[in-house]
């Protein structure tokens, strides 16, 4: 029962890490998120998590469609905590829950990786967001080769031109190939891992070593330079509400790496060790 | 117990109707709640909406103003009807505050194509919107 306090814990911590939604939300978020902290009473009700749940729907609705893909897993998994609550076998079904959540989230992410979306497999996506995506500069820097003045200049090539105007004479784009085998690794890397993930977690309670070994190396890998440290804290939150109580070592595995996902969002790792080489 | 499938049955529903959503009216893939985040160039920072203004001796394209940015991002990621009319209706009211005619609002929606090759960018048009002010 421990261990399910530490998935309630931080889950708690995850929503009062990243502050989100209208006034009329992120107080409640708040203050749900510090009762669940400070009493454990409060943290095993299922009221309070029902009132997460609900309160994440409201900041959905308030602005739809922009909130990102993460509020909603959190909201999901805030009602899969509410509910399992209510159980006799809470462990056991929120531990069923978050199997089937994680797997049908990565089946998504890789439906749209892989089937519907026209510029990812052809490595587009990873080719342009590397030279334009500022949150993504250092680390296009840092592996892939690139100077600051070739990120300038491919970001001034890749700009639009005003109502869909095309030069006869276009800029060359500069790609080093370390950039290239990058953003093919990172295309390819990416699909093979969600797919490995969302395989394992609906393969149900086989092979359970693999499918945390997949998600812990997917949410360390991933979030080192995937600027959305939220949705790496949920999944952690989820797989480790899978873990056997009996294998200390992989929840303490789970708690290390959601610290890692933190210090890789407050730390700017990329840019600090490209200070250091030049 | 069978509540304790809701998680997995929402997850799924909204999973499905983004897909519908993006197919049909143009919902930007990154959102929605179908996770594809991360799959496509087809998102914010890829579309853009141009705002037209005109009235009796007036055609002028305007900046948005900041009051105005979360309705554009939201008729950006989801340029339907109805957030595209609340945009435009926006646009006409601070128009009028600001002591200025203003007749009709037409709203451009676009999105940068990126070629396979080259990855040279071009502009395509996404959904035209005109609105002519009550």
């Amino acid at each position: 029962m421990a261990q399910l306090d530490t998935v309630l814990r931080l889950t708690a911590i995850a929503l009062l890490l990243r502050p989100m939604g209208p006034w009329f939300v992120q107080p409640v978020l708040l203050a749900l998120g510090a009762l669940a902290l400070i009493s454990r009473r409060w943290l095993r009700r299922s009221g309070l998590w029902a009132a997460v749940s609900l309160a994440i729907a409201i900041r959905i609705a308030d602005d739809w469609p922009l909130a990102d893909n993460h509020i909603y897993l959190l909201a999901y998994w805030a009602l899969a905590i509410a509910l399992a609550l209510r159980a006799e076998d809470a462990t056991e079904v929120l531990a069923a829950t978050s199997r089937w959540l994680i797997g049908l989230a990565f089946v998504c992410a890789v439906l749209w990786k892989a089937v519907l979306s026209p510029d990812f497999l052809d490595q587009r996506f990873f080719r342009v967001t590397l030279l334009t995506d500022p949150r993504f500069t250092e680390v296009a820097m840092l592996i892939g080769g690139l100077s600051g003045a070739d990120v300038a200049a491919d970001r001034a090539a890749l700009a639009p031109l005003p109502h869909g105007a095309e030069l006869i004479d276009p800029p060359v784009i500069v790609e080093p190939p370390r950039l290239k085998a990058f953003a093919a690794v990172s295309t390819w890397g990416i699909v093979a891992l969600e797919t490995l993930v969302a395989a394992l977690m609906l393969a149900g309670s086989r092979a359970a070593h693999l499918r945390h070994a997949a998600l812990l190396l997917f949410c360390a890998v991933t979030y080192a330079i995937a600027p959305v440290a939220g949705f790496g804290w949920v999944l952690l939150v989820m797989g480790l509400a899978q873990v056997d109580p009996a294998h200390v070592w992989l929840a303490r595995t789970y708690v290390a790496v959601f610290l890692a996902v933190l210090f890789y969002s407050e730390v700017p790792w990329p840019g600090l060790l490209l200070d250091a080489i030049r | 117990m069978r509540m304790r499938f809701l998680p997995t049955t929402l997850l799924i529903a909204v999973a499905i109707g983004q897909v519908v959503l993006v197919r049909a009216f143009d919902l930007t893939p990154w959102k929605g709640g179908g996770f594809g985040m991360f799959a496509t160039l087809d998102h914010a920072a890829f579309r853009r909406v141009d705002v037209v203004v005109d009235a009796p001796g007036r055609s002028e394209a305007l900046e948005v103003p900041p009051s105005l940015e979360l309705d554009v991002a939201r008729a950006a990621s989801l340029p339907v009807p109805w957030l595209l009319t609340k945009l435009a209706a926006g646009v006409a009211a601070r128009e009028r505050r600001n002591g200025r005619a203003v007749a009709r609002v037409t709203l451009t929606v676009w999105r940068t194509a990126f070629d396979r090759i080259t990855l040279h960018a071009t502009d395509r048009p996404l959904r035209t919107f005109v609105y002519n002010v009550p």
